[in-house]
Formats: structure tokens, C-alpha cells, sequence
């Protein structure tokens, strides 16, 4: 693995920092989600404490120890903040619930709905009745048939009281009722303080009416009378005595409730049936100083937002609240819970404290808070927070790749160089780059150098050490060849003749053996002293050729050579010699039958003079060291010592002339083929 | 009477063979170890002929400072170095300093006197009239092989021993090649193939300097050199 790859991995480790600064960030929102729930149930604790001090301001009506029955008659009474006008509309009422279906059992249907104002009552009803029924002038309500809409009120006094709505021509009308005259006989009388509106439509008609609430106790059952037949829809005081309940918002509470809360919080009081007594404030604050939400922050809440798939989602309805917290906080509980809108899906945080009332609960309050909006600031802040660790974890990345990048540049640098150091030719390279640096591949690098310095200085002591050696062994040599001369000359017995004969001869293999360990130095010295004029190789290459056919009868030696004259400058006589001893080389190795053959040809920059023969190949690994001084591996056929000179001198004398030498093995494997390149004049 | 002859070598038993070798074939031999002792001794009497070491003692060239001291002392004495260095170097340094000859211990004794009986012939050749029985004459050349002396159109071409025998194998048969081992075998020197080389083109220079114009040594590439006419 590269250093560059290692340290990229290293670098990878600063992502660390995002996701600690994640993990903190998580923390930080489970703190402040549970602390956001505290301050809120503490806020609706608070409230339903001040509430409960004052009970007649929340709990107008008697109604809410009973449970809200919708199919007993029950009603809820919204609210109304403005009269309506009475038109047979309630467009007007500003009540996005929808009337509530009156119970039927005869397949005839009407839809109610209640609202209030400080002083009226107002009632709405559709009732789908396509043939209407007119009443009769003067009518007997107990006999005559006719669409109307029965209301019984229990009157302050507890007496029901029954009106009824109908009418020969749709448009304002007044409630009726009977009364018995001093005469004792019923008789129709208008009620001029209830008024209604009667609307004829294409399903039906629709009537709306006003009700003082001063005639209106905490009961009212309402029923519609079709007049074509005995269809009925909704209840009768006196086949349920016990239905029919108004469930009323309490007036001035929302006012009451607007002191305590907060902007972007909205407030709820609910009575025991969790019936919407009250409600004031908003979800989304007015004053939105809250950061825009940008692209970093939506990925950033996308990476980091409270997963809301497993949330329950709190039911919508006008009339009432739902979920856990109203529920735990009307049996006595305060509870806080984060749960989803229906309506939009929004995150929402609920917090319910109960109202007890001489300790009993008989409402709660409920607090809501929009998550989004609590989050907001935390979310910048962190979001900051995120970017900045992300930023500094790629400058980190970048950085460092950056750094090994640069460092690995260098220590292939120095690689490459050390690789090189030691040329195919033997020659030690002696500089190595970087080593002016301080560092510690600076350190490395001049390692290398004193390294090679030492190589070279040992390199050189072996390249000389053969020419010292054959200088210091001559004196002693040459004592004992004097020695053996004088001996001879003063004469022998029989017999000490052989001896003094192998006695030189062994000194005449010595004296070849320290002339062949010499001959390097010398050779180095008379070509660094040769001079150089311009020659035609052609010439010399051809003549030479011609003595080494006399000289070498038994081999037999091709020459191909160019047209035209080949000039080089240098010295012939020098490389008379390189031919000579890649003749004898080549002589050396060829078999008996293989031919050598000498070639000169032009090439683009260099004229190149090759000798090839039939011999064994060279096996590959000394193809490189051939040129070496004294390197010698190679058995040639006769049992001379080879020393390896001669290709060095071939190798000298090529570089005299500024050519190389080469050595390689046939393509074909049918021998060997030295290359000498010569430059162009 | 006997010749006498210096012969200054560091090295004792060597010292004492060259001596005992020479004083057989009926020279006096005086041996000296190092320059001093030999300096001395020539100021009182100068030798007939010294050969000389060139690395004496702890002088390493001690023998060149001595030739240079002996030619003060005497223009004509011959003087044969005798050395363990064959570099190329040495040899022209030494042969430019006024020696006669220049030989490597590789030399055999035999070798060694003929060198010295050579030599003294040369000289004694110089002081008798000319008698021309051993002359031989190719153009413009002519050789006195009694005298071992060297002329180009009349001028004398000064030449060691060694290129002497050189020039004489070569001139003697005119157009016929001679290689490098014949070479040597007729200078009675072991030499290698560069020291030929090298030898073959002082001499050609020597020649030069008499006749700018000379050519009659030629190179044979692979075989050797031989001589035009």
C-alpha cells in the first residue's frame, strides 16, 4: 500500500469530528426535545393551577360531568366571535367542522351543528327533504303534517318548552309554539325571539335559528319532521329525557388564555369529555426572526432529523382534542408527547396538564408547540457547526493527501536514484537528490550517499587492487626468475635440469597471471594517452578481417560491410584491438562448424559494428556484467585462463570513441552478437 | 680492464643477483640500495654504465632524480633503467630524462646482458672509426648496426636501444610485416601489444622531426607494421 493510500486513510479518521459533532448534536436535541417537554408541561401545569383557582371563568355549564354523547342528542356549541347574519348559511360561522348527522332510523336525514355567541344560540340544520311540505295556515301542529323542525329547550325552570319551525313560505320566519289559551284549547303562538331562516334547496332545505341564550337552559333536542310521511331524524325530549346536551365553549376563556401563553404556542382547554372549551394562540409565531431554512439545513435535518415514521399522529377535530396526552392528563396526569399533525404531517410537541377542581380533574389544559419552529435555531447552530467540521475534515483530507503526495514524490525520488545508483557499467553514482533536505528522508538520502560513497570507495580499491597486486608480486617474481638464471648459469648436476625448467615454468604462468591482473591499469592508461584523428572504419575493419583470416584458418569469418567510406574519429589502433579481442572471443566460443561473421553498417546516428558467432548463448543474467573488468564466466574451448579482460578493453575502447558495447543473444537463438555503436563524425 | 657498472635496486636480493649475473659475464659490479649511497660513490668515480631502479627506498622516484643528477654529472654515461613499473608514463619519463634503455624486471639476466654488452658495443662502435660492414641501407634510411646508430638522409635519428632493434627488424625486410611478437623478440624485450604501440610512435615522431614528410613505418591493422620504401 502506498504511503499516499495509507495516509488518505489516516486522514479519513478526522471524519471523526462530523460524526462526534453528530453525536452531540443528537444529545443536544434528545436534551433539549426532554427539555423543551419540561418547560412545556410546566408551562401547562401552571396554567391549569391558575385555571383551577377560578373554575367558574372555565366551566360555564353543568353539562361536562356527563359524557358526550353526539348520538343521545348531545351538542357541542362552538364559539362564535361575530353575530351572523341569518340567511340559512353557515358560511358565516367560520367553523371548519361539518354539521354532525342527527340519529335516524327511517332513512330520513338531517345534519346539526350549534354554535354561541354571548347571547344567542345559534342552530343550523340541513335537512335532505326534496318534496316540501308547507304548513298550513293555521295549523294544529299535533295533526297537521307539514316539514318542521322540532326544538325543545329546557327552560330555565326546568320545563321543556317545544318549538317548532315551519312554514308556508321559506325565507325569515319566526319559531312557533303551543301554548293552551285561558281557554284551556292549544293553540299556535309565534315566538318573536327566535328567529330562523329557512333556505329551500335542491336536496332540501336549511334552517338556521337564533336562540336567546336566556330561553335556552343546558338541554335542547332538536328533530325534523317530514311532512310527506312519518320520516324522522334526530331526538325527542321525551323518548330520551336525558339526551340532548349542550357542551358549551366557555365564553372570555380564550382571552383568559391568551395572558398565559407564549407567541408560537397554542393553548387548549378542554373539559372532561375533552371538549375544546377554549383555544387561543398559534402554532407559527409572528415574529419569525428564525433563519431561513436553506439546502445545508434541509440535508443537514435530513442526516440528523428526529425520525418521524414510528410517530403516532394525533387525531384533527374541531370540536375536541386526542392522543395520550389528553388522555393521561384527564385521568389525572400531566403528560407530554411529540406526535404529527394530521393535518400536515407538522411535528408537534403536546403537553397536557390536568384542571382539578376540588380535586377532582375536571378539564386539562393542552399546550402545542411546533417542533420545526423549536429546532430552527438549534438546527442553524448546529448546522454551522456540521458545515465547519465538514470544511475542516476535507481541508484535513486534502491536505494531508497533498502532503503525501509530496513526501512520496520524494522518496520515489529517491528511490529511483538509488535504483540507478549503480549503472550497468559499474559506474557509482555519488549524488543522490534530497539530500539538502533537513528532514529525515534529507537524512535518508545523505545516508545513501556516505552508503555509496563507501561502495565507491570500496569499488575502486577492487578495480585497483588487481594492478597493485600484479606491481607488488613482480619484485618478488622477478627475484626468484634472476635467481633461477644465476643458478643455471653457474651450473648443474644431472638431474636438476627438469626441476629448473618447472621452476620457470611455473614463474612464466605466474608472470601471464600478473600481467593479465595489470594489464586493466595499463590498458586504462594507454588509451586515456591515445590521440584521435578521423579514420575510415571500413578500411581498418576490412584489413583486420583480412589478418584474421590468415590468423584464424580453422574459423570461418563472413564480413558485410556498407558502400561508401565510414569515418570516425578516434584511434584505429584502438580499435584494431577491439576487433581483435571480439575476434578472439568470438573465435573462443564458436564450434567448429559455426561461422563468425563480422558486419559494419550505417545506422541513424551511429555506425554500428557488429560481430556475431554460432556459440552458446549467454545465459541472461550476465548479459549486463559481460563488460565488467576481470568478469569472466564463460568457458571457452581451450583451457586457457580467461580473465575477462578483453571485453572490458572492448568496453574501454568504445567508450573512448563515445559508442557503447553491447552483448545479446540472437533473436533466433543461433548464437551470440556483440554490438559496438560508433558515432557519426 | 673490466667495465664497471652501477647498479642501483633497493631490493637486495635482486641487487644481488643482477650483480652476480653481470659479474659473471666479466663486469665489475658495484651495488648500491638507494640514491645517497650511489650519489656518493659517483662523485668519486663515475661508472661505465648504471642501471637503475626507479623507485628507490622510501623514494619513489628516486631513480629519475638520480639520471637527472648523473647527466649533470656526465652527458655520454649510459644508463639502463630497470623497473617493476611498466607504465607507459614511467618509460617516456625516463627515456625523455636521457636513459638509454628502458626494461621491465620481466626481462630475463641473459636477456639483461646483452642488453649491457649491446650498449657497451654502441659506445666502443662510436669511438672507432667507421668501418661499413654491418650497414644496411634502405633509401633514405641507413642502420649501422655496429654502432647502433640511426640516420635519416644523413641526419641521426636518436633512438633507444629497444626502438633500435625496432626499426632494424622492421628495415631489414622491407614491405614484409612483422607483428608485435616479432617485434619484441627482436628488441629481446616482453612488452604488451600497447607498449609496441606506443614505442612505434615515438619513433615515427623521432623520424618526424628529422623529415616532416616521413611515412615508411605502416600500420597493418591486425597484423602489425611493416616498412616502405
Amino acid at each position: 500500500m502506498s504511503i499516499r493510500l495509507q495516509l488518505l486513510i489516516v486522514a479519513l479518521t478526522t471524519l471523526v469530528l462530523p460524526w462526534a459533532g453528530c453525536q452531540y448534536a443528537r444529545e443536544l436535541e434528545t436534551t433539549l426535545r426532554s427539555s423543551q417537554e419540561k418547560s412545556l408541561l410546566a408551562s401547562a401545569g401552571t396554567i391549569a393551577n391558575a385555571l383551577s383557582a377560578q373554575p367558574q371563568r372555565v366551566f360555564r355549564d353543568a353539562n361536562d360531568g356527563h359524557a358526550f354523547a353526539p348520538a343521545g342528542g348531545d351538542l357541542y356549541v362552538y364559539p362564535l366571535s361575530t353575530q351572523p347574519l341569518l340567511d340559512g348559511y353557515r358560511d358565516a360561522w367560520n367553523i371548519a367542522a361539518n354539521p354532525t348527522p342527527l340519529r335516524t332510523t327511517s332513512g330520513y336525514h338531517a345534519r346539526a351543528q350549534a354554535a354561541s355567541t354571548e347571547r344567542y344560540l345559534y342552530l343550523y340544520l340541513e335537512v335532505d327533504d326534496k318534496h316540501f311540505v308547507a304548513q298550513p295556515r293555521d295549523p294544529h301542529p299535533d295533526t297537521d303534517r307539514f316539514d318542521r323542525v322540532n326544538v325543545t329547550v329546557l327552560g330555565p325552570d326546568s320545563t321543556p318548552i317545544l318549538y317548532f319551525f315551519g312554514t308556508d313560505a321559506p325565507g325569515l320566519i319566526a319559531a312557533q309554539s303551543i301554548a293552551k289559551g285561558e281557554d284551556g284549547v292549544a293553540q299556535v303562538v309565534t315566538e318573536a325571539r327566535i328567529q330562523a331562516f329557512w333556505l329551500q334547496t335542491a336536496a332540501g332545505y336549511h334552517l338556521e335559528a337564533r336562540i336567546p341564550l336566556s330561553i335556552v337552559g343546558q338541554r335542547l333536542w332538536i328533530e325534523a319532521l317530514d311532512g310527506n310521511g312519518n320520516g324522522r331524524a334526530g331526538v325527542d325530549a321525551q323518548a330520551l329525557p336525558d339526551g340532548g346536551r349542550l357542551y358549551f365553549a366557555t365564553t372570555g376563556l380564550d382571552t383568559l388564555l391568551e395572558t398565559f401563553i407564549r407567541d408560537g404556542t397554542r393553548a387548549t382547554v378542554i373539559d372532561a369529555n375533552a371538549l375544546k372549551l377554549g383555544t387561543a394562540g398559534n402554532l407559527i409565531a409572528s415574529n419569525k426572526d428564525y433563519p431561513e431554512e436553506t439546502g445545508a439545513t434541509w440535508w443537514y435535518r435530513y442526516l440528523m432529523g428526529v425520525d418521524t415514521t414510528d410517530m403516532p399522529v394525533l387525531p384533527s377535530l374541531p370540536d375536541s382534542l386526542g392522543g395520550d396526552s389528553v388522555q393521561a392528563s384527564l385521568a389525572g396526569r400531566p403528560h407530554a408527547q411529540w406526535a404529527l399533525a394530521s393535518s400536515n404531517r407538522e411535528l408537534l410537541l403536546t403537553a397536557a396538564a390536568p384542571i382539578l377542581v376540588e380535586g377532582k380533574t375536571r378539564g386539562a389544559v393542552v399546550l402545542q408547540q411546533a417542533a420545526d419552529q423549536l429546532l430552527a435555531l438549534r438546527d442553524h447552530a448546529l448546522t454551522r457547526l456540521f458545515n465547519l467540521t465538514i470544511i475542516a475534515t476535507a481541508s484535513a483530507v486534502i491536505v494531508m493527501l497533498a502532503f503525501a503526495t509530496w513526501i512520496s514524490v520524494r522518496i520515489g525520488r529517491l528511490r529511483s536514484a538509488a535504483d540507478a545508483a549503480v549503472g550497468s557499467d559499474g559506474k557509482i553514482q555519488l549524488r543522490m537528490p534530497e539530500s539538502g533536505s533537513g528532514d529525515e528522508i534529507g537524512a535518508l538520502a545523505r545516508g545513501f550517499e556516505r552508503l555509496l560513497g563507501r561502495l565507491n570507495e570500496h569499488t575502486q580499491y577492487l578495480r585497483t587492487l588487481g594492478g597493485k597486486l600484479s606491481h607488488e608480486l613482480r619484485t618478488p617474481l622477478t627475484i626468484v626468475r634472476s635467481s633461477l638464471d644465476n643458478l643455471e648459469s653457474e651450473g648443474l648436476r644431472d638431474g636438476q635440469q627438469r626441476y629448473i625448467t618447472r621452476a620457470r615454468e611455473g614463474t612464466q604462468r605466474l608472470q601471464s597471471i600478473l600481467s593479465a591482473l595489470g594489464a586493466a591499469a595499463r590498458v586504462e592508461e594507454s588509451i586515456k594517452q591515445s590521440e584521435r584523428v578521423s579514420f575510415d572504419l571500413k578500411e581498418v575493419t576490412e584489413s583486420a578481417v583480412a589478418a584474421y583470416r590468415d590468423g584464424f584458418s580453422g574459423s570461418r569469418i563472413e564480413l558485410n560491410l556498407p558502400e561508401g567510406p565510414c569515418f570516425v574519429r578516434g584511434a584505429p589502433d584502438l580499435l584494431v584491438q577491439l576487433l581483435d579481442k571480439l575476434i578472439e572471443n568470438a573465435v573462443d566460443f564458436c564450434p567448429d562448424t559455426g561461422a563468425i561473421s563480422v558486419r559494419l553498417s550505417r545506422e541513424a546516428n551511429s555506425y554500428a559494428l557488429q560481430v556475431g558467432n554460432d556459440g552458446p548463448l549467454i545465459p541472461e543474467a550476465l548479459v549486463g556484467r559481460l563488460f565488467e573488468s576481470l568478469f569472466e564466466q564463460r568457458q571457452g574451448r581451450d583451457d586457457k585462463p580467461h580473465f575477462g579482460l578483453g571485453l572490458y578493453i572492448v568496453r574501454l575502447v568504445a567508450e573512448f570513441h563515445g559508442g557503447t558495447a553491447t552483448a545479446a543473444n540472437q533473436a533466433d537463438g543461433s548464437g551470440v552478437m556483440f554490438t559496438v555503436a560508433l558515432p557519426l563524425i | 680492464m673490466k667495465k664497471q657498472i652501477a647498479v642501483v635496486e633497493d631490493e637486495p636480493a635482486l641487487r644481488e643477483n643482477y650483480a652476480a649475473a653481470l659479474a659473471r659475464h666479466g663486469y665489475l659490479v658495484k651495488t648500491y640500495g638507494n640514491r645517497k649511497t650511489a650519489m656518493q660513490a659517483f662523485q668519486v668515480r663515475l661508472p661505465d654504465l648504471a642501471i637503475i631502479d626507479i623507485s628507490l627506498e622510501d623514494e619513489a622516484e628516486g631513480g629519475f632524480d638520480l639520471c637527472r643528477e648523473l647527466r649533470a654529472l656526465s652527458a655520454e654515461l649510459p644508463i639502463i633503467f630497470l623497473t617493476a613499473r611498466d607504465s607507459e608514463l614511467d618509460a617516456v619519463s625516463g627515456l625523455r630524462l636521457g636513459a638509454d634503455d628502458f626494461l621491465t624486471k620481466d626481462v630475463s639476466l641473459p636477456h639483461l646482458a646483452a642488453r649491457v654488452a649491446a650498449l657497451f658495443r654502441r659506445i666502443d662502435a662510436l669511438r672507432r672509426p667507421d668501418n661499413a660492414a654491418e650497414i644496411v641501407r634502405r633509401g633514405a634510411l641507413s642502420i649501422d648496426a655496429e654502432k647502433m646508430q640511426t640516420t635519416w638522409n644523413g641526419a641521426a635519428v636518436t633512438l633507444s636501444l629497444t626502438e633500435f632493434w625496432i626499426v632494424h627488424a622492421l628495415a631489414r625486410n622491407p614491405g614484409h610485416v612483422k607483428n608485435r611478437q616479432q617485434l619484441m623478440d627482436a628488441a629481446n624485450v616482453v612488452l604488451d601489444d600497447n607498449t609496441i604501440t606506443s614505442h612505434i610512435k615515438r619513433m615515427r615522431r623521432k623520424f618526424q622531426q628529422v623529415d616532416a614528410a616521413f611515412d615508411a613505418i605502416q600500420t597493418v591493422y591486425g597484423m602489425g607494421y611493416r616498412w616502405v620504401e
